[in-house]
């Protein structure tokens, strides 16, 4: 009997150690084409249900339920995994894929080698897809599957993903990854591997004249990526896969080495997690600011005044689907601007207080209307963004230093003046006149 | 489009394990300076450590090498036949394909007056260059051929938003000077310059001996006691007190000083013409 109630115990934390829920919402809309079969990728959908999220399924060819309607999201996340539609419903657009993004719904979509609605997308996220019916070949290492199912190292040294991951399996095209700062690179191409079309051993021309001039150039080397992340200031995530082969079951159960399950499952919940807004979330409790001698906020400052700035910043966990005092932030800074920052420190977090990050500084000597900026932008994180306007006043007629060393002397005169007066009224009414004796005498 | 796909994974499942291992046979590289003179030549994939060239900015290096299979030694055309360039400090990396004769012979030429497009932003670290053999129907090779050092280039262009995406240089606003005062013993010289009179005044009295034997009696009293707290009022407006406070005490001070002041100058008037 114990054993079965220590059974049944398990069995129940177990179910909730295992929900996850995301910061944003838990309906998620997944799209799936006819060539995706939602039995293949059970191990990725199951893990998502069971980690709380609510998943509605949706044909590419059915025109409900809608994804976006009068303007509003319907669902706070979206899976596209649609390889072979050439085209989307009406109300899946770019458009409206980036306006989504905008609102707040996390994207998850896939690319593949045919020429998709998403492919033309993919240019707007700074990523260039190759040419269309080009997929990621690589002959390296010797293997038995097939040269377009390839098995890539993760590199360690993303917060985003599980250390310590073995490789995973990837079919699917690479893109190139372009400057732009908002993306977040989660898995690169091998070295060795490169996007072709090209089936046997003799059409080896074709890759050397695709890299010369007048060629569409060749994709190939490390520098690709396969699966990348993009987080816009607003906030929302958007993650670009290469091949939605990455999520299914196959790829899950299939063995890097003898003995040597792939990384696949862990990957995949590590990207989803990501992006559906569980891990590296961030946000900003409340700012406050007062002199150094006060508690309590004014609404205008002096200059040169000492001026104590204090933010306090959560991050949620997904575990306990709870906001959490965060002091990890080792390099927040705090401007105070007005049109230019006037001043930049860094804002370090206070010991013993967790969540709590504080500076004391002097306001410049500048007068004029000044807002404290935290700007906190790191690939992977939620952007911190806060601005708090406070006029900063030149010192009013009294407040200005007195009592200075070199009025002494006119301190002493003006004093010595009131003693002198009273001094005199005192002598001149107190005194009397004295007889004349000499003038008496002459009488 | 999806037949040729399935077309594509059978040929390729059919693959399978290779028979033979693809291999490089006689591999040159040869460096010459701008006026052809031959400035280097090395035998690759011989026993040592990696060869080191150096490539100035007018230099061209010329790499040759036969494709060859690892049992036979026949000459084949790979698949695949790249040479990798990397920088192990900044990650940059740069692919080259190559053209490969159905014999198997290769030649690839670099001239550093019009670099290839695939040779990646280098500064002074070395690039390894390495040769990549990849095939359909042989196990493929890697081979790490040399360490290249080439003149530093422009660094690779980053995006206008990226110094945002860091820890920016702190700003410490330079404040103006606090202004200058004089040495404080030159005011208080100049303090005691203005208390002399004060010297000289008691002086003279100590010859004189002034008397007020009228100062302490009930008329007169009052008035200077008075007298001395407006002066008292004054410096506390000084020291601290506001506008609106000074003058309602100095309002009921001004009554108070008006109505001794009455007695006390009468008092001294009688006086006066009750002594004369």
């Amino acid at each position: 009997m114990r054993l079965l109630w220590s059974f049944l115990v398990s069995i129940v934390g177990l179910a909730t150690a295992a929900r996850a829920k995301s910061s944003s919402g838990d309906s998620v809309l997944v799209l799936l084409d006819s060539s995706v079969n939602k039995d293949d990728y059970s191990l990725f959908f199951k893990g998502l249900e069971e980690r709380g999220y609510d998943l509605t399924f949706r044909s590419a060819k059915a025109d409900e339920p809608a994804i976006i309607k009068d303007d509003h999201p319907q669902f706070s996340h979206a899976i596209i995994f649609a390889p072979e539609t050439k085209s989307y419903p009406k109300d899946i657009t770019p458009q409206s894929l980036v306006e989504l993004l905008s609102k707040g719904t996390n994207l998850l979509l896939a690319l593949s080698p045919k020429q998709t609605p998403l492919t033309s997308l993919a240019s707007e996220f700074s990523l260039i897809p190759p040419p269309p019916g080009t997929p990621l070949v690589s002959h390296f290492p010797e293997r038995d599957t097939p040269a377009t199912v390839i098995p890539v190292n993760v590199s360690h040294s993303s917060p985003i993903l599980t250390p310590e991951l073995p490789p995973v399996w990837f079919s699917g095209v690479p893109f190139a990854l372009g400057t732009n700062p908002l993306l977040v690179p989660l898995l690169h191409a091998p070295a060795e591997s490169f996007a072709t079309d090209t089936l046997t051993d003799s059409d080896a021309d074709v890759i050397a004249e695709a890299s010369e001039k007048g060629g569409e150039g060749l994709w190939a080397g490390s520098q690709l990526g396969l699966v990348a992340g993009f987080q816009p200031v607003g906030g929302a995530r958007a993650t670009w896969v290469g091949g939605v082969e990455l999520f299914s079951d196959e790829f899950a159960h299939k063995e890097i080495s003898s003995g040597v399950k792939s990384g696949n499952e862990q990957f995949t919940v590590d990207v989803a997690s990501w992006t559906f807004q569980e891990s590296l979330v961030l946000r900003i409790d409340s700012v406050n600011h007062h002199r150094l001698d006060e508690t309590a906020p004014r609404d205008k400052y002096t200059t040169n005044d000492k001026i104590v700035f204090t933010t306090h910043i959560s991050r949620y966990n997904p575990q306990s689907s709870e906001w959490e005092p965060y002091s990890g932030i080792k390099d927040l800074q705090l401007e105070f601007t007005m049109l230019d920052p006037h001043i930049r420190t860094a804002l370090p977090p206070v010991a013993g207080q967790p969540g709590t990050y504080s500076v004391t500084f002097r306001a410049p000597d500048r007068h004029g209307v000044f807002k404290f900026v935290v700007d906190y932008k790191r690939r992977g994180w939620t952007h911190l963004q806060s601005s708090t306007v406070v006029p900063l006043v030149p010192p009013r007629h009294d407040e200005y230093p007195r009592f200075l060393s070199a009025a002494w002397p006119y301190y002493t005169g003006a004093i010595s003046t009131s003693v002198g007066f009273v001094i005199f009224s005192a002598l001149w009414l107190g005194g009397s006149e004295t007889k004349k004796a000499k003038g008496s005498k002459a009488e | 489009m999806g037949v040729l796909r399935y077309c594509l994974l059978a040929l390729l499942a059919i693959a399978g394990v290779h028979a033979s291992a693809l291999s490089v046979q006689s591999p040159r590289v040869t460096i010459t300076g701008p006026d052809a003179a031959q400035l280097r030549t090395e035998s690759l994939l011989a026993d040592g450590p990696l060869p080191t060239l150096t490539l100035g900015a007018d230099d061209a290096l010329k790499l040759t090498f036969q494709v060859v299979e690892s049992d036979g030694g026949k000459g084949v055309q790979p698949h695949q036949v790249f040479l990798r360039f990397y920088d192990e400090l900044s990650g940059e990396e740069g692919i080259q394909p190559l053209r490969v004769t159905p014999g198997g012979k290769a030649k690839f030429e670099l001239s550093m007056s019009k670099p290839p497009a695939s040779l990646p932003p280098s500064s002074t670290a070395p690039l390894r260059v390495s040769l990549l053999l990849g095939s359909f129907s042989h196990a493929p090779a890697s081979y790490s051929l040399f360490d290249l050092l080439v003149p530093p280039s422009a660094p690779a262009p980053t995006h206008p938003d990226e110094p945002s995406f860091h820890a920016r240089p702190e700003i410490v606003h330079t404040f103006r000077p606090d202004p200058a005062l004089p040495p404080r013993p030159v005011s208080a010289l100049f303090s005691g310059l203005v208390l002399a009179p004060w010297v000289v005044l008691l002086g003279l009295w100590s010859h004189i001996r002034p008397r007020v034997p009228r100062l302490f009696s009930p008329q007169i009293l009052p008035f200077v006691s008075s007298l001395a707290a407006f002066e008292g009022l004054l410096f506390w407006y000084w020291v601290d007190l506001r506008l609106g406070d000074v003058l309602l005490y100095g309002g009921v001070l001004g009554l108070i000083t008006a109505l001794t002041g009455n007695k006390a100058l009468s008092a001294t008037g009688e006086w006066r013409t009750g002594r004369k």
